[in-house]
């Protein structure tokens, strides 16, 4: 039998890792065991679009924790290691081997996969999906100055590696789906301000763009497998050429565990349904970040976030939980993406009926152009998009975790200094009972 | 010790203030928090962001990028992303003259 506090996390992701960590920050004494299907330790993900796609030692800088880590913290840590079967009854975990561990109390946090193209799968030559350190090694690979590369998907991951591709001078072409750029999560204007962002950085951008043919052939000398010869057909007659593609089209929860354990899914984002403490449909384990689905206060529904930030919180919660200690308060949701010469942060999630307010000029083809779209409910933000301006972003950010009112007309001024304008409105908050 | 005038205590007259400052060769930034000047490299140790953009509060400065956070009093890395702290430097204050000794 296990021993009676033993806590098993499977999945060496950034949500594990932390956890781990987490764990032992808030006292606990007894066995981790952290189990990870990939053979490196834990790493973040979030570079691997960016300074891993760009450099060869990059991925010595990634590390969620520095090295001797687990062993300093007595955290077992099992790589290469793939969990094939979860028994809640029996508080058991599978290996695949024939393994077995028990534990008292588990958290999965399996993260997800990239969602496939049928006609692509993963293993063609030439395809990439970008989910792994050994994914994005073998993308840059690929990516030569000589090179095509067509990005099929122009979401945040796509963006990103053709930000990165593009600066690493490979000929880029965006194909996205929908009418605008992640139009799910930025007002019309802005998606707009971004593909002329792109554009101007040299990507040739497609939207409304449906993949009605897809031909490959594999290069006569297939040593080079990163590579190959694509025909890519639009609906519209358009041909695109290209040596590689990037498959950026989204994220699957990876969910089987938990699914044939029989414990509850959320039938909408088909996260690991979880309460405020993160803890599943079963008492005895808990699932944090992007495998996870938790209800959302300022939104007022469940949601399953793929965020750095997520990962991280709802680990440090799982852990305080599992621990029967406080968990810490749910924080405003957080997320950042570099792409372009930009650094775009965006606080809060779009909502319906919000008015925008612009602070700062948004030119496309300045160096580093700076401004802040703010989304707000008669001038309660909800909402923002920063550009190249975290700092102030941070600064508007207690009105948004206190629901402070800011006056649009003030916020859009620029000769207005934003930190004491801040702090008026807290002083009249204050004031006003 | 080799001090270098770094600044004059009119241009942060705010408790978590931070400016950029040169000391020399080096970008530092200048941090003020409750009454006391503090500095250190403005170059964040996780991606190329300049601290001196970023927020103080609490004795931490909060880098723009990405929220990695350090003590400004020790340089310490306080959360991730950053693993590695930044280098903080002594800073002494005469009159109006903000100094600091980058040497060390």
């Amino acid at each position: 039998m296990a021993d009676a506090d033993s806590i098993l996390i499977i999945g060496a992701g950034q949500s594990g890792a932390v956890a781990a960590a987490a764990l032992r920050d808030l006292g606990h004494e007894g066995p981790i065991t952290l189990v990870g299907r990939e053979t490196h330790a834990p790493y973040e993900r979030p570079p691997l679009s960016k300074a891993v796609l760009q450099a060869a030692d990059a991925h010595a800088q990634t590390a969620v924790h520095p090295e001797g880590f687990y062993e300093a913290r007595r955290i077992a840590l099992l790589t290469g290691a793939e969990a094939v079967r979860l028994d809640p009854a029996g508080h058991l975990v599978h290996l695949a081997g024939g393994r077995q561990l028990h534990y008292r109390r588990c958290l999965l946090a399996t993260g997800g996969r990239a969602r496939e193209l049928p006609n692509l799968p993963r293993g063609t030559p030439g395809v990439h999906y970008i989910r792994t350190l050994d994914d994005a090694a073998a993308l840059r690979a690929g990516l030569t100055p000589d090179a095509r590369v067509a990005v099929i998907g122009g979401g945040f991951l796509g963006l990103e590696v053709a930000s990165t591709a593009r600066g690493l001078g490979a000929r880029v072409t965006v194909l996205e789906s929908a009418a605008r750029l992640l139009e799910r999560v930025l007002p019309p204007a802005l998606s707009d301000w971004l593909a002329e962002r792109a554009r101007h950085a040299g990507v040739t951008l497609r939207l409304d763009a449906r993949i009605a043919r897809c031909a490959w052939q594999p290069l006569p000398d297939d040593a080079v497998r990163h590579r190959a010869r694509f025909t890519i057909e639009l609906h519209d007659a358009t041909v695109i050429d290209a040596d590689v593609v990037v498959v950026a089209i989204g994220l699957s929860p990876e969910v089987s565990l938990a699914a044939d354990a029989g414990l509850a899914l959320d039938p909408v984002n088909g996260g690991i349904a979880i309460d405020a403490d993160c803890r599943s449909s079963d008492p005895d384990i808990y699932a944090a970040g992007d495998c996870a689905s938790q209800h959302r206060r300022h939104l007022n529904m469940a949601l399953r976030l793929e965020s750095w930030q997520n990962a991280n919180e709802q680990a440090r919660a799982a852990a305080a939980a599992m621990l029967g200690q406080p968990a810490p308060g749910e924080p405003y949701p957080w997320f950042w993406t570099d792409q372009f010469g930009c650094n775009v942060q965006m606080l809060g999630l779009p909502q319906p009926g919000l008015a925008y307010t612009c602070r700062g000029i948004p030119q496309s083809e300045a160096d580093a152009p700076k401004f802040i779209w703010l989304g707000h409910r008669d001038g309660v933000p909800v909402h923002a998009i920063a550009i190249n301006a975290g700092g102030d972003l941070r600064q508007l950010r207690v009105l948004f975790e206190q629901g402070l009112r800011i006056d649009p007309q003030h916020y859009a001024d620029e000769t207005v200094a934003l930190k004491p304008l801040v702090k008026a409105c807290q002083q009249l908050a204050a004031a006003t009972p | 010790m080799n001090w270098i005038r770094i600044a004059s205590t009119d241009q942060l007259t705010d408790d978590d203030e931070v400016i950029p400052v040169a000391a020399g060769e080096k970008q530092l930034a200048l941090y003020r928090s409750e009454g006391e000047f503090f500095a250190s490299d403005n170059v964040c140790t996780h991606a190329y962001a300049l601290l001196s953009d970023g927020y103080l509060e609490d004795g931490c400065i909060e880098c723009p990028l990405h929220q990695a956070r350090f003590d400004i009093r020790t340089g310490e890395a306080k959360c991730a992303p950053a693993t590695s702290g930044i280098r903080v430097y002594p800073v002494k204050v005469e009159g109006q003259d903000i100094y600091a000794d980058v040497q060390g």
